[in-house]
């Protein structure tokens, strides 16, 4: 017990001293995942949506293979984009492995399958008297949309934040397109893994807490805008 | 004179099921309708059609002369002149005022406008001074008169009404009676889906009987 209250100690330390390797860290973190959601969000919401409204030959099939989308290992996903990405690959030539760009590509394949399913679930949980009415008082197909959207913006909320929590906690992408430079792509999760590897189990526990501090904030945002 | 809604050799079906057959129907301008009937005689089904918000299996449907095609900038235009008031109306989870102005903002109207048109068509259902109140905390009559006043503001050509009166006290019932007649004094065309109609809807509307989908 000694050692994790020492450890404990010393990861609190880290964290109150202003730790720059930290802070550097866990913004690394922030900016690669808050990049990839804004644009798996602009994918993943109208891809629920066209889904959930539009009746259309195959539908059954890509919901199916939208749910296995959401169940892909990330090391898959590292790998896959890793071979377009490195130097032999098709997008080689553009020189984007081992850059955040590299990691917020990983991340948004990760998300998008996420926040489209999330919120073709919401969709589908919604009230089906929201599409008529919109069109009744004379909105076009794309406003009804628009009002349904509206309507079921919380499964949207929980929607994208499934998605960032998902890609802030993972390793796998991170790891093989970014290769986890110091100061430059090593986020919190390749940095715990691979501090605690060196036996630096303090500075990981002080990204720990980090994490699992970003996981009470927006969960405390999403709880703030439901009772609004 | 033309009527504003015509239905011609009308057939809706559910797979297999035969949910409304119509071989000639024609409803003229500034009058009122009302659709009599038990439960799944095909009232609903037809308000439906006639709000241009359900394509029959079969048949032809004309708008003021103008042949329905069912394209998607033809019915938001044509659906501009239409409102379906449903028997249990979705309202916004926003506050009644937010409802009722809805369909004008679709429509460009400016906030001025917009507002000064929701407060009198809120005080002609006898909600004024809802405006504030959020749509989903009020009563069943109260919810059923918000949605009606969100179809009157849009001043549409044909209102069509599902069962409107049935969450309605004695006194709400009597006050809409009362503007019935007098929206038609205004050019409206209504045609209205009803269980029993009382005795004043007797007298200001036409009566017409369905029965398993047909007229009867």
């Amino acid at each position: 017990m000694g050692f994790l209250f020492d450890s404990l100690k010393t990861a609190l330390d880290l964290i109150l001293s202003l730790d720059p390797e930290v802070y550097n860290t866990v913004w690394t973190s922030l900016y690669v995942s808050a990049i990839a959601i804004v644009f798996a969000t602009i994918a993943g919401v109208p891809a629920g949506l066209a889904i959930g409204i539009g009746r259309f030959p195959g539908r059954r099939v890509v919901i199916t293979l939208l749910n296995t989308l959401m169940a892909l290992p990330t090391v898959v996903v590292g790998l896959v984009v890793y071979g377009f990405l490195s130097r032999m690959g098709p997008l080689g030539q553009f020189g984007l492995l081992f850059t955040p760009s590299a990691m917020i590509i990983g991340q948004i394949i990760l998300a998008t399958p996420i926040i489209a399913n999330y919120t073709l679930a919401a969709l589908s949980a919604s009230d089906s008297r929201i599409m008529p009415t919109a069109l009744t008082l004379g909105a076009s197909t794309t406003r009804g949309a628009i009002l349904l959207l509206q309507e079921i913006r919380f499964g949207v909320m929980a929607a994208i934040i499934a998605g960032f929590g998902r890609i802030i906690a993972e390793v796998g992408v991170a790891m093989m397109l970014g290769g986890n430079i110091r100061g430059y792509t090593r986020t919190m999760t390749t940095a715990i893994a691979l501090e605690t590897s060196k036996g630096e189990f303090a500075f990981g526990l002080a990204l720990g807490l980090f994490l699992m501090a970003v996981a009470l904030l927006i969960n405390m945002f999403l709880n703030f805008l439901q009772q609004r | 004179m033309t009527p504003i809604l015509s239905l011609r050799s009308i057939e809706m079906r559910y797979n297999k099921h035969l949910a409304l057959q119509l071989e000639k129907l024609d409803f003229s301008a500034q009058h009122i309708y009302s659709l009599v009937g038990p439960n799944g005689c095909g009232k609903s089904t037809l308000l439906q059609i006639a709000a241009l918000l359900l394509k029959p299996t079969k048949g032809q449907i004309l708008f003021d002369g103008e042949q329905v095609l069912w394209k998607k900038n033809t019915l938001q235009r044509l659906r501009q002149n239409i409102t379906l008031v449903h028997q249990s109306p979705y309202l916004l989870s926003r506050s009644v005022r937010h409802n009722v102005a809805y369909g004008l903002k679709i429509r460009g109207i400016d906030s001025k406008e917009q507002h000064r048109l929701t407060h009198s068509t809120l005080e002609l259902v006898g909600l004024s001074g809802f405006g504030r109140r959020n749509a989903r905390e009020l009563s069943g009559g109260e919810q059923q008169r918000v949605a009606i006043a969100r179809a009157l503001v849009l001043q549409p050509r044909l209102l069509l009404l599902d069962e409107p009166t049935s969450n309605m006290d004695r006194a709400s019932i009597e006050a809409f009676d009362r503007l019935m007649p007098t929206l038609v004094e205004q050019g409206m065309t209504i045609i209205q889906a009803t269980h029993a109609p009382d005795p004043a809807q007797r007298q200001y509307s036409t009566i017409i009987h369905m029965e398993d989908g047909r007229l009867a």
